[in-house]
């Protein structure tokens, strides 16, 4: 299922609302995980949730989505809390785990969410079509494969349109195609809506990406551009087709000689220097991602 | 949106036809051996049937009810309490409606019991004493439902509160011995006082049991996070 091959998505009810975390708190159990996390977003655009594990990217997703009542602070949606059920319908949520209920079918399964979403059986005819799982419809849900489950998880919040998205790790174990096929969903929805999306594909995330939000510890680390985003090192390979012997074969990582820089600007000066050797370069490939530097 | 408005069944429905389908086992079980010992009482010669019949009911409906808290238990370890809380189902809803899933599979296997036990027992040319009558009303029936969904909430606020076991040594596991503990206690305790006293002793009991489900609900819901109700996974 290539980009141009999706079904047009519904165009979105209305002007994208602001969405707000100020100073927010939550956890579970009385135990803090998120600590006086704020920011706002409103171009439609993927903002990409990031952090190593237990940072409380997950934590911050079900707070957003009022599952978890903050301790402090407040998740507002076009200026109305969370709390009320207006706002919780402008905004979907799809966690890390499926959520389908045991021993339904898949479409029994679209039609639960359905009437819990007030949208109809024309809906989920609409995206069993558009998930292209139509063929799976009578299928009982624990027959499915990992990629066919996603599938079927993501094809719930797709029912009825909403402003907001919050994708807990849409993509995590799938394979590549299927992951593909869903970050191409998802770009598509990018277009006139805010997607939350949290990865811990550091190339997903810059490949798919407007914007980072990172945590750490609970605590917001870094809201910005992706673009904007400079690495501390920058790291290329290159390949060559002639004179390898000139290249320092103690960096190497597969068939790349790895080449450490202050920034990209330095790469012609590099690339100049190896011809002047009698370097032939083949290939010259970005080794390091900046998002990395998030991680440490 | 483009789809056509076919209205949806309500999740109330959906979730006594999802409860009658994840029970099914324990209303197969419920129904069989309530009507397994139905029949056995109505070819006795002996005459038990009067009073052993309004006995045997309460204990096999509340194993029959098991489907609306394996329902509960089977929700919030998939995740799907998560969905329906963010999609705005306040938790008190979601225990209410495995509540009345219990509610709607104990009328299934006392229905069974009451039709084929008395129809039987008139159609072999009986009639119903007063006291048989006293018996279904005052005992039978009250502590069905009270045995039932005593299990249930019970079951539900010891799920909530820990992390999901298998086998004997979890809610479900453990809950029709909790359900079958009311119509027992009761009995014991009936059967030692005078009969004048008896019917007040099972329908109070039956009135008791009630009151502890909807006290252990009331607390359930208002003092209960929301982080109780979601997947540990």
């Amino acid at each position: 299922m290539a980009t141009t091959d999706l079904p047009p998505l519904p165009a979105s009810p209305s002007p994208t609302p602001r969405l707000a975390c100020a100073d927010l708190s939550s956890g579970y159990l009385g135990k803090k995980v998120l600590d006086g996390v704020s920011f706002s977003v409103e171009e439609p655009a993927i903002y990409v949730v990031l952090g190593p594990n237990g940072a409380g990217k997950t934590t911050l997703f079900r707070t957003m989505a009022g599952i978890l009542t903050p301790y402090r602070g407040s998740v507002e949606i076009g200026g109305r809390s969370i709390e009320q059920q207006a706002t919780r319908d402008r905004l979907h949520f799809l966690s890390h785990v499926d959520g389908i209920p045991d021993g339904l079918t898949v479409e029994e399964a679209l039609e639960f969410y359905a009437a819990v979403q007030r949208a109809s059986h024309g809906d989920v005819d609409r995206v069993l079509g558009l998930l292209e799982i139509e063929t799976l419809r009578a299928k009982f849900f624990s027959e499915l494969s990992a990629g066919q489950k996603k599938r079927v998880s993501i094809a719930r919040i797709f029912l009825k349109e909403r402003d907001i998205y919050l994708l807990d790790e849409p993509t995590a174990n799938l394979d590549p195609k299927v992951a593909t096929e869903i970050r191409d969903l998802v770009l598509k929805l990018s277009r006139d809506r805010i997607v939350l999306y949290s990865s811990h594909n550091l190339f997903e995330a810059r490949e798919i990406g407007r914007y980072v939000i990172a945590l750490k510890n609970g605590r917001l680390a870094l809201f910005g551009r992706i673009a904007d985003l400079r690495s501390a090192r920058y790291t290329v390979g290159i390949r060559a087709t002639k004179g390898e012997g000139q290249l320092p074969s103690s960096a190497r990582k597969g068939d790349y000689f790895i080449f450490e820089l202050a920034g990209p600007e330095e790469v012609p000066k590099l690339l100049k220097e190896l011809e002047g050797k009698g370097v032939q370069i083949r290939e010259v490939k970005e080794m390091s991602n900046p998002l990395e530097d998030l991680f440490t | 949106m483009t789809g056509t408005p076919a209205p949806l069944p309500s999740l109330t429905a959906m979730t006594f036809r999802r409860g009658m389908r994840i029970g099914r086992l324990y209303l197969v079980l419920g129904v069989f051996f309530t009507l397994f010992l139905t029949v056995v009482l109505l070819r006795s010669t002996k005459g038990a049937f009067p009073t052993a019949f309004p006995l045997e009911i309460p204990m096999f409906a509340a194993l029959g009810s098991m489907g609306g808290l394996m329902l509960f238990t089977n929700d919030r370890s998939k995740g799907v309490l998560e969905y329906l809380i963010a999609y705005g189902v306040p938790p008190r809803t979601l225990l209410l409606n495995a509540l009345a899933t219990a509610t709607g599979l104990t009328t299934i296997v006392l229905g069974a019991a009451l039709a084929v036990g008395l129809g039987g027992y008139v159609a072999v040319g009986n009639t119903l004493s007063t006291d048989l009558e006293n018996a279904i009303l005052f005992y039978t029936i009250p502590m069905a439902y009270a045995g039932g969904l005593f299990a249930s909430v019970a079951g539900m606020v010891w799920s909530t509160l820990s992390s999901p076991r298998t086998g004997m040594n979890s809610p479900v596991g453990v809950a029709p011995l909790l359900g079958v503990a009311p119509p027992v206690l009761v009995l014991v305790l009936a059967e030692a006082s005078s009969k004048s006293d008896y019917y007040y002793i099972t329908a109070g009991s039956a009135a008791i049991f009630l009151v502890i489900v909807v006290a252990l609900l009331l607390l359930a819901s208002r003092l209960m996070g929301r982080e109780r109700f979601l997947s540990p996974l």
